[in-house]
């Protein structure tokens, strides 16, 4: 049995299930000062028809790193940074104990200035002294040559309660990225690890011991608590990612699709390309600061059932203000509408007979009398706010669509034969999928599928969800050196070392580090999704190979329900 | 976060898949460590910088600009077509108000491939500013344009595209030809009889570092744009005049770049040449790209940098100075009559008429051309170009120019005719600017 709970930040969503189906699910709601309670109430309500014995797994997908930051619960956090020469690092300034110490390292892993080491131990005294447990080293082109960052890590030594190291981040080249999520990895570190230290106290409480924990990331896959707890960081978002996983769990889709989750307040919109979906080329962005943190690429628009309607002028606006829940969900049956009641895209949608959710005699009073204010027939009224929601979800939708296909690419062939996306079917999913499908049908031309359990299809995507993992390996045959970044593993390679060993390496380490961690990971499942490899030259010598390889473990789901999907 | 004063698009179009060969300096590798530096700066993250991808020039938005023979597929490689539609691009970003200002680092480079076009030279076949340039009038209706050229070659190809044309001033700053390829571009080479003062030379002795390229900046070319008034100015970034560059000997570093960019303000800026791609290209593109949004770039300072060793020696600006005294002169008294060609008189009326002998180093070949422009009273002039190369025997090359009078584009069409009928030429090319024709015969 897999378990799948969805910290959101109204509700809190878990299902249990099997490859037989749905075995459980609830719905409770989240309180955003206690998660832990929330989780809780809803692990107790699903082992009330489940039995905690028959649990293998458990996949939380939660916001309490986003919580903490939001709500500024954050610890100090002490930042040494080594930005050698550009752009200036105090551009970057991110707190208080933020120190800028000389050295500097190229392009290509050259060590151009020593670490002034002296100015380093000054910066950590420093920021003991202001009571700083937790640091975070970043240097300029660490992913190409971490010796900086390691010596700040041996300085700091023991008596420091967590350091992140940039490098360690991944091997994508971004300096102001990599400082931001360091700081932030660092700045949650503590307040997750309570948390992951009281979810496996309630788990052995409720008999759930022997339970294997996993987190959601944003990026579609999962990874172990254990690991969670080094990099928190990386569960930050995870909430529309269990969705679009969720539809991947459901629905069979194997072509180039477009993803609608229809919430209370927005519309998260997600593209698949032959059935896999697509993930960011950068990372979020937490607050103003970009990170690093990989995460599918979804696009959120201020649409949603709950989304209050306007008109201005001849025209009818659906969003983005959200000035309560709807009508039909607000107001009980029989009761009188209360003043200045504002009628949402749910209250249209029932007088236009696409759905008949809560009270449609309050959707249907309410829209009627918002349609006298403005002079025109409430079904008139109806219809083009449906319209309208129609509309913006589809212009966003074409938006998305044209920076996938407008992205930089860097070779001729990518330029001239590079294939451009163009879904054929849209999945709804979320509270108003079912009711929103006719109008989507009809303004995107396209074949839709609402796929059952589309309410709670989040949960089951987080529950699904496999682990996943992506690495990037770096060599450069001149110096004799391969390096992946993200495991911190250096080691040399003789000059005949070439784009074949280097791909091999990269799954290699990739599949090894998981299997340590204790994760099953498919080879199917593994791929290299970038491998160059330039031959380097010195007057008119060639001098050796520069070699760059990604790889990663595809996101995807442990299985599909087959046949919850349907048209 | 910090958001640029002027929003800059960037083009940054590396080709990792083509080259001239596997050692040549304009080879994959070229802008790897580039992209290396703008990504790990984290420079498209900037509130204002973006990157977009370039478009791909067409054969029509090649024909505006040369001659190509046999034709434009033979002479231009995808690659080509590429640079020249990220230069487009860049213009296309500029015109619609996307962005204040675009940077298109695209490889190969233009600036030696001349009116007519047989094969490579300097590395360039498809001269990407001349196709922006001519898209820029055609797309845009813009009409007066300035072309400052940093390369530390001279651009002997912009130079002879717009010979004839004073709708388009041409400056290039350049080590001396004397003393580095193409060995053109003095004082005295200052334009057709129809545009006189409008390509203007700078030569600088080898040695010349931040200061001797400011002092020209200052005092030659600023005054000289000022009274030129351009709608837009175009720069030609070649960054071979950087200290470490392996085929010149020029003193400039990443700061003098980037102050030099500050002073000309550009609205467009096109990667040239520039083949130190390790301890150069990186920092010299990226004090560009920062000075064009308008950042501090102060922090941006090459590893190999030595103030002591990388000053211009103290002798340099004596000479640079006498430059900066004479040299304004090409532009606002130009002489009377041009320097090379002699005006024939036909039956038509009278031709300015100039024999050139060009080779193309970079393909071997050599090419003996006669260029013809009809001195007509009421517009540019026709201009007719024949010419023969050890590749291709005679061609011949018509253009009509932009707003050109009823009788020079009759006169060209008769030409025209008179050459099919004649088959005195393998290879003709007819361009029609007014009306948009392009046709070509003889294959």
């Amino acid at each position: 049995m897999y378990l799948g709970i969805d910290v959101g930040g109204t509700h809190t969503d878990a299902v249990a299930l099997s490859e037989a189906g749905v075995a459980a699910q609830v719905k409770v709601k989240t309180d955003r000062n206690d998660l832990l309670a929330s989780v809780n109430q809803a692990l107790v309500s699903i082992l009330e028809t489940v039995p905690a014995k028959a649990v293998r797994q458990l996949n939380l997908s939660t916001t309490l790193s986003t919580n903490a930051i939001v709500q500024g619960t954050t610890e100090d956090v002490g930042m040494l940074v080594v930005p050698g020469p550009g752009i200036g690092a105090h551009e970057f300034m991110l707190c208080r104990d933020y120190h800028v110490l000389n050295g500097a390292i190229d392009h290509r892993g050259t060590e151009t200035g020593f670490l002034d080491e002296g100015q380093a131990r000054a910066a950590i005294d420093s920021c003991r002294a202001g009571g700083v447990r937790v640091f975070g080293c970043v240097g300029k082109f660490s992913t190409r040559n971490p010796l900086h960052e390691n010596t700040l890590g041996q300085l700091l030594g023991q008596d420091a309660d967590y350091v992140t190291l940039g490098h360690e981040l991944g091997g994508r080249l971004n300096f102001p990225r990599r400082l931001a999520t360091a700081y932030f990895n660092c700045a949650v570190w503590r307040v997750f690890n309570a948390f992951a230290d009281a979810v496996e106290q309630s788990l052995a409480s409720l008999g759930l011991g022997h339970v294997r924990v996993n987190t959601l990331k944003a990026d579609g896959g999962t990874f172990p608590l254990a690991q969670a707890r080094r990099m928190p960081v990386q569960s930050i978002f995870s909430g529309p990612a269990a969705s679009v996983m969720g539809i991947i769990a459901l629905c069979d889709i194997t072509r180039d699709s477009v993803i609608l989750d229809i919430g209370g307040t927005t519309t998260d919109i997600a593209v698949f390309v032959d059935g896999q979906p697509l993930v960011e080329n950068d990372g979020i962005h937490i607050g103003s600061h970009p990170t690093l943190v990989r995460a599918l690429k979804v696009r959120s628009i201020g649409i949603g059932g709950d989304s209050a309607l306007s008109v201005l002028g001849e025209t009818v606006r659906v969003g983005p203000n959200r000035l309560g829940p709807s009508l039909a969900d607000s107001v009980p049956q029989g009761a009188a509408l209360p003043v200045g009641a504002r009628s949402t895209l749910i209250d249209a949608l029932n007088c236009t007979g696409a759905c008949s959710h809560g009270n449609v005699t309050a959707s249907r009073q309410g829209l009627a009398e918002f349609a006298r204010q403005h002079s025109i027939q409430p079904e008139v009224l109806a219809e083009q706010a449906v319209l309208a929601a129609t509309q913006a979800i589809y212009t966003a939708t074409q938006e998305l669509l044209a920076e996938i296909n407008d992205r930089p690419v860097y070779t001729i062939h990518e330029l001239l034969e590079g294939r451009r996306v163009a879904p054929g079917r849209v999945y709804l999913m979320g509270g108003p999928a079912k009711a929103m499908q006719s109008a989507v049908r009809q303004r995107f031309e396209l074949f839709t599928v609402v796929p059952e359990h589309f309410g709670v299809a989040n949960a089951i995507g987080a529950a699904l969800t496999r682990n996943t993992a992506s690495l990037e390996l770096f060599a450069d045959t001149e110096k004799g050196v391969m390096f992946i970044p993200a495991l911190r593993h250096r080691e040399n390679v003789p000059r005949s070392y070439g784009l074949k060993e280097a791909e091999r390496d990269a799954m290699n380490h990739m599949l090894a580090h998981l299997s340590e961690m204790g994760v099953f990971a498919d080879r199917d499942n593994a791929q290299v999704t970038h491998a160059t490899s330039f031959n380097m030259v010195d007057e008119g010598r060639t001098t050796g190979r520069n070699i760059r390889v990604k790889c990663q473990i595809k996101p995807g789901v442990a299985f599909a329900l087959a046949g919850q999907g349907r048209a | 976060m910090h958001e640029a004063k002027t929003s800059l698009g960037i083009i940054l179009f590396p080709a990792f898949d083509w080259s001239i060969s596997p050692t040549h300096p304009e080879r994959e590798e070229r802008l790897l460590y580039t992209q290396d530096q703008l990504k790990e700066e984290g420079l498209f993250d900037i509130e204002g910088v973006d990157e977009h991808k370039p478009g791909v020039a067409t054969r029509e938005d090649v024909e505006r600009a040369h001659f190509c023979f046999p034709e434009v597929e033979a002479v231009a490689t995808r690659s080509h077509l590429v640079a020249a539609g990220g230069t487009i691009t860049a213009a296309d970003l500029v015109m619609s108000g996307r962005h204040k200002r675009a940077f298109a680092l695209v490889r190969p480079p233009g600036h030696h491939a001349m009116k007519v076009v047989h094969g490579s030279r300097g590395f360039c076949n498809i001269n990407t500013e001349a196709v922006m340039i001519e898209h820029l009038r055609e797309k845009h209706g813009v009409k007066k344009i300035a072309v400052v050229d940093t390369d530390c070659h001279h651009g002997d190809g912009t130079q002879d595209i717009y010979w004839h044309d004073p709708d388009v001033l041409f400056i290039s700053l350049h080590q001396d030809g004397r003393t580095l390829y193409p060995g053109s571009g003095f004082p005295a080479e200052c334009g057709g009889p129809k545009a006189l003062g409008r390509t203007v030379n700078i030569p600088l002795p080898p040695g010349t570092g931040d200061e001797g390229y400011l002092m020209v900046m200052e005092r030659i070319v600023l005054p000289i744009l000022k009274d030129f008034a351009p709608e837009i100015v175009v720069n030609s970034a070649g960054q071979d005049n950087h200290f470490t560059d392996p085929i010149t000997n020029m003193n400039l570093t990443a700061q003098g770049y980037a102050r030099m960019t500050e002073l000309l303000k550009p609205d467009i800026a096109v990667l040239e040449g520039g083949y130190a791609i390790q301890g150069a290209l990186p920092y010299v593109n990226l004090g560009i790209a920062l000075s064009l949004a308008g950042l501090d770039y102060s922090g941006v300072r090459e590893p190999a940098f030595d103030a002591v060793k990388h000053r211009q020696r103290a002798d340099l600006a004596e000479y640079i100075e006498r430059l900066c005294d004479t040299i304004p002169n090409v532009y606002f008294h130009p002489p009377k009559e041009p320097a090379d060609g002699f005006v024939v008189p036909q039956d038509s009326g009278e031709w300015f008429v100039r024999h050139k002998n060009i080779y193309y180093d970079t393909d071997d070949i050599t090419e003996a051309q006669t260029e013809e422009l009809f001195l007509c009273g009421s517009c540019r002039g026709l201009l007719k170009v024949v010419s023969r190369t050890t590749k291709n025997p005679a061609c011949l090359g018509i253009e009509v120019p932009l707003g050109a009078c009823d009788a020079c584009r009759s006169l060209g069409y008769s030409i025209f005719e008179e050459a099919q009928v004649k088959e005195g030429y393998r290879f003709a090319q007819f361009i029609n600017r007014r009306d948009k024709e392009y046709s070509r015969h003889g294959f």
